[in-house]
């Protein structure tokens, strides 16, 4: 651990700490909201323990600004085998909730290594692709290690099964791919083999996340099976009209018509409560967040910070996109939480995590 | 490195812009969302969210006109379910031990969880130790609501009238169906909020009321006299070998239901509270239409008391039809036709009036017309239209085939003769209580219109006591002792469905009323399907006997002497004017009257003189003092004298029998008609 520069002081990111912590607090009192008339009668052991996450992923927010980044080159493949060890543990002592092995349980602590796997991903193709691309950018040849670091996880995760997480890391790392140089023929060559590659996964696809597709083409067709939860999500978000129900108000959440309220659905149980006020506020954040960790990406010193920055930065946007998408009706239902609100301790504490590597990036140009 | 800085500054920027465009997508779906679905996706989460539910109120007593109730409500319990939050909760052992608490078996539990609804009933209306008992479990997912189960405490006692209410409070027949809505009170309409699984949830901010009890009814019927009828029925029934039968006796003055009493060979408790023979049927009713006709041809002027009329000694052929008289007649009057109850005479006589002002008499005292009784389903009667009569169906009509009346119409008919003329509505709900005792539905007599004048009805009153005390009446059984009945037997075959009559089934009734001179009751009494016999006399008028005497006695009418046919005829003088004012004083409702008889400012004492007993009593009364009676018959003395002043309390009135002669009577009576019981109704 290095000693404390006053530098870090000085130019510590508040912006990025403010928004950080302004969405933590929303996710609390969305976490209140949801525990609300329970049999607790003042705060819910829900509240608490996301209280206590806040806590933590607070302070290792402060101690990753405190870590130089640039340590990551180093340790990023070590991280990525941990990773995987962990995604191939929780398929063996994982626990099974609603179908799907996505949680080891620590004791403590209800450890999922797919939120782990995604800043693991990133470090490891960050680290990838820390040269400069040749000339005209990466060649398809080039693709074939990254293509290989990210399926392994990517088939794990699909294993447990997780497709939103899955499309996640694929996501992410597409981002880096194209961020760090990529010369043009490959780009159109990897979205050909992309477009055609769609129809045929339609075959590896799990007959519920089949009829998620169908249910997204028209959710009408099974209002009350695999439309519900897109049509009572646009339901709560229409009832919440532009200034919303009022705190603690929100009856979609409340009468339980929404699943996963504190989590996958957190964004339609927001929006009924705080109506469009509420959810542009909250997108205001997020547009906040990806814009200053942009800005942060663009001022970096070294290409290793730049692409770093981009790769977190990916994390909370497509997490942001996909979930807000799918409560909109815009994009079938894939189970992705809302980065930093929802509830969930491995997902808060390590965005909060990546969150202090980017102010530890913006922190760490003056340094050098 | 510049350029190479420059250039991964370019790729950061391109990628900024593909998000903040993915990022704007977001906001205008949004925006989308909530400004242009707004309204339907707020209307659709409405009706997501609340649900309506009943808390059904406690449904409000039948009680008859004396307070005894005929149809109470009593608290049960039901025990409900939510299936998936017990199967989540319970092992089978607490399962079982939740099915003997219920009084179910285990596999008759489990078979109701099954089921794949949020919420089940698991038994319903059971005491509540015994919804005690299942809640004591604390299985979660099962509760107890209040319901409340019907119950007829004087069992079968005017079943039809009272009717039936459904397992869920709502009437289905009878009362329980017409005053539905004001006995099953106010359920609260839960507009609550529910959860996606359907369970209700009735914490605030949805505050709950308290469902208002519904009102008390309070009916006319008079529990004993019912009781009486449905007895005595019940037992001609047997005895007569009739299907079935129906009895109806009403207050003639106010249409008031007595008693409404409806009887079947074979009892059947769910059956007989939905059928109400004595307004939902119509029959054939024979013999008894000559009191119309008698009336109706009276009032045109189409007959006199004293015309003679050939009855061509039983047999008489028109159209090629032959019509026949049970017994063979000459010549007789009016009065001789109805004693004898002479088709050929009742022939005779429709035909001299015609078919358009039959008619029109008929459709006046209501025949073919609903009367307006409040009970649900009154049938009507039905009668063709004259235009296609021929000679032969005016002469049916005459005496009462081929045309159809309901009890009710029938009773209503003759309530009119017996009133002096008027139509009144029959009713059977005299008042409703709200639960503070507030009067919020009363109701009083009404009169529908005039169907003939009080100097006919008077002549049909009197014609009609020949049939039960004339020497050659058809109705010698209806007689009372201590009373004059008048009124008129009945007997029609059934008509066959396929065409024609059957020639041994009939519909025999007795209509008639008590006191002949001043009726307080009209009883109707038909007996359905009797398969021998030819005299609604011999069957009906035994039960209208029975049910009268019984009914004047729980009524206590005062009797009057058992002589025929002098009420008001007495030869003493001052009967004319003084005596028809008395007469007004006596019948109800007309106690304005009285002033006028005892003076104004100075009471005065009235005048008895040929009064009897009970209308002296009925006068005395209302001018609250009680008389000193010395013999029985009609008052012949009195004192103090008539006009003197009424300072003490103690008159003494001395009645005596008085014997007279018949003609002589009637064509007293005619000369006095106004003189009429109930004229100034």
């Amino acid at each position: 651990m290095p000693t404390i520069d006053r530098r870090l002081v000085l130019h510590f990111d508040w912006t990025v700490f403010w928004i950080v912590i302004a969405l933590a607090a929303i996710g609390l009192l969305s976490v209140m909201s949801a525990s609300y008339g329970g049999p607790h009668k003042h705060l819910d052991p829900l509240v608490v323990r996301q209280m206590i996450w806040i806590a933590v992923g607070a302070a290792i927010m402060l101690a990753a600004v405190l870590f130089d980044y640039r340590a990551l080159q180093t340790y990023a493949y070590p991280i990525y085998v941990i990773a995987l060890g962990l995604l191939i543990a929780v398929q063996v002592i994982g626990h099974s909730t609603g179908g799907s092995r996505r949680w080891i349980n620590l004791g403590f602590f209800h450890l999922e290594p797919s939120e782990f796997a995604k800043l693991a991903v990133v470090f490891v193709m960050v680290r990838y692709f820390r040269e400069e691309p040749p000339q005209g950018g990466w060649s398809l040849r080039q693709m074939i290690i990254p293509a290989i670091l990210l399926g392994a996880p990517v088939l794990l995760v699909l294993k447990q099964p997780d497709l939103g997480t899955g499309l996640i890391l694929v996501l992410i790392t597409v981002t880096l791919v194209f961020v760090s140089g990529l010369n043009w023929r490959t780009m159109m060559v990897l979205l050909i083999a992309a477009m055609c590659a769609a129809p045929l996964s339609w075959h590896y696809l799990k007959p519920y996340q089949r009829q998620r597709l169908v249910s997204f083409i028209n959710p009408q067709a099974d209002p009350l099976g695999s439309g519900y939860h897109i049509i009572q999500s646009e339901i709560a978000i229409g009832a919440g009209g532009p200034t919303g129900k009022g705190f603690l108000k929100g009856t979609q959440a409340r009468l339980n018509f929404l699943p996963e309220q504190s989590t996958d659905f957190f964004f339609a149980v927001f929006a009924e409560e705080f109506g469009l006020v509420g959810t542009l506020t909250l997108l205001a954040l997020y547009a906040a967040l990806i814009l200053r960790g942009a800005w942060i990406a663009r001022h970096a010193r070294d290409r290793f910070g730049a692409l770093l920055a981009i790769g977190l930065v990916a994390i909370v946007f497509w997490q942001v996109a996909i979930n807000i998408g799918m409560a909109t009706g815009m994009l079938p239902v894939v189970g992705i939480t809302l980065p930093l609100v929802s509830y969930g301790g491995s997902s808060l504490i390590l965005m909060m995590a990546a969150m202090g590597l980017l102010i530890s990036i913006n922190t760490r140009r003056f340094l050098f | 490195m510049n350029a190479v800085f420059k250039q991964r500054r370019a790729r950061v920027g391109w990628m900024t812009l593909v998000l903040a465009g993915l990022f704007l997508m977001a906001v205008l779906r949004l925006i989308v969302l909530v400004e242009f679905d707004g309204p339907r996706l707020v209307s659709l989460a409405k009706s997501e969210h609340t649900g309506e539910t009943e808390l059904a109120a406690v449904r409000g007593p039948i009680v008859d006109r004396n307070g005894e109730p005929l149809a109470l409500s009593a608290e049960t319990r039901s025990v409900y379910a939510r299936p998936a939050a017990v199967f989540d909760t319970t092992t089978a052992r607490e399962r079982a031990s939740l099915a003997a608490a219920l009084g179910l078996r285990p596999r008759e539990l489990e078979a109701k969880l099954a089921k794949p609804a949020p919420f089940v009933w698991l038994v319903r209306r059971v005491s509540p130790a015994r919804a005690r008992a299942a809640e004591a479990l604390g299985i979660e997912g099962v509760g107890a609501l209040s319901e409340y189960k019907r119950f007829y405490p004087e069992s079968n006692l005017a079943a039809a009238v009272v009717g039936l209410a459904g397992m869920d409070g709502q009437g289905l027949s009878g009362l329980e169906l017409e005053y539905n809505r004001l006995i099953r009170g106010e359920p609260v309409e839960l507009s609550f909020y529910h959860d996606a699984l359907g369970h209700p949830i009735f914490d605030s901010p949805f505050a709950l009321r308290t469902p208002e009890p519904g009102a008390q009814l309070k009916l006319t019927i008079d529990s004993s006299i019912e009781s009486l009828a449905e007895t005595e029925l019940a037992s001609e029934v047997q005895q007569s070998g009739a299907k079935r039968g129906a009895a109806i006796v009403l207050d003639p003055f106010t249409g008031e239901v007595l008693a409404m009493a409806n009887v079947s060979a074979q009892p059947d408790s769910v059956h007989d509270r939905l059928h109400n023979a004595a307004v939902q049927d119509a029959f054939e009713p024979g013999s008894t239409m000559k009191g119309i006709l008698a009336s109706v041809a009276l009032s045109d002027g189409a007959i006199s008391l004293n015309k003679q009329i050939y009855c061509e000694e039983g047999h008489w052929t028109i159209d090629r039809r032959t019509i026949h008289d049970d017994s063979r007649h000459g010549w007789l009057d009016l009065a001789g036709i109805i004693e004898v109850s002479s088709n050929i005479g009742a022939a005779k006589i429709a035909l001299g009036l015609g078919a358009n002002r039959y008619y029109d008499g008929m459709r006046a005292f209501g025949i073919g017309l609903r009367t307006g009784i409040d009970l649900p389903a009154e049938a009507s009667g039905l009668i063709m239209k004259p235009s296609t009569w021929r000679a032969i169906d005016l002469a049916n009509h005459g005496f009462g085939q081929g045309v159809a009346v309901t009890p009710i119409e029938l009773a209503t008919a003759y309530a009119a003769i017996a009133n002096g003329g008027l139509i009144v509505r029959p009713y059977v709900v005299a008042a409703a209580y709200d639960a503070q005792g507030n009067v919020i539905l009363r109701h009083t007599p009404q009169v529908m219109r005039r169907a003939i004048s009080p100097e006919v009805a008077h002549q049909v009153n009197l014609l009609l006591r020949n049939v039960v005390n004339g020497p050659n009446g058809t109705a010698h059984r209806a007689k009372v002792d201590g009373f004059i009945v008048a009124g008129k037997t009945g007997t029609a075959q059934m008509v066959n469905p396929a065409g024609g009559y059957y020639q041994n089934r009939h519909v025999c009734s007795f209509v008639g009323f008590l006191p002949a001179d001043d009726p307080r009751l009209l009883i109707l009494v038909v007996l359905y399907d009797v398969g021998h016999g030819h005299f609604g006399g011999l069957y009906a008028a035994p039960v209208f006997s029975e049910i009268a005497s019984g009914a004047v006695r729980d009524l206590n009418i005062a009797p009057v002497d058992g002589h025929y046919d002098v009420a008001g005829m007495i030869p003493v003088p001052g009967l004319g004017k003084a005596g028809k004012e008395l007469d007004e004083a006596a019948a109800p409702d007309s106690g304005d009257e009285i002033p006028a008889l005892t003076g104004v400012g100075s009471p005065a004492t009235p005048n008895f003189s040929g009064m009897s007993l009970r209308r002296a009593l009925a006068v005395a009364r209302k001018i609250g003092v009680t008389p000193q009676v010395n013999g029985g018959g009609y008052v012949v003395a009195q004192e103090p004298a008539p006009g003197a002043p009424l300072s003490h309390a103690d008159i003494r009135l001395t009645l005596a029998p008085v014997q007279g002669d018949e003609p002589e009577a009637r064509a007293r009576l005619v000369t006095a008609g106004a003189a009429v019981p109930g004229g100034a109704l």
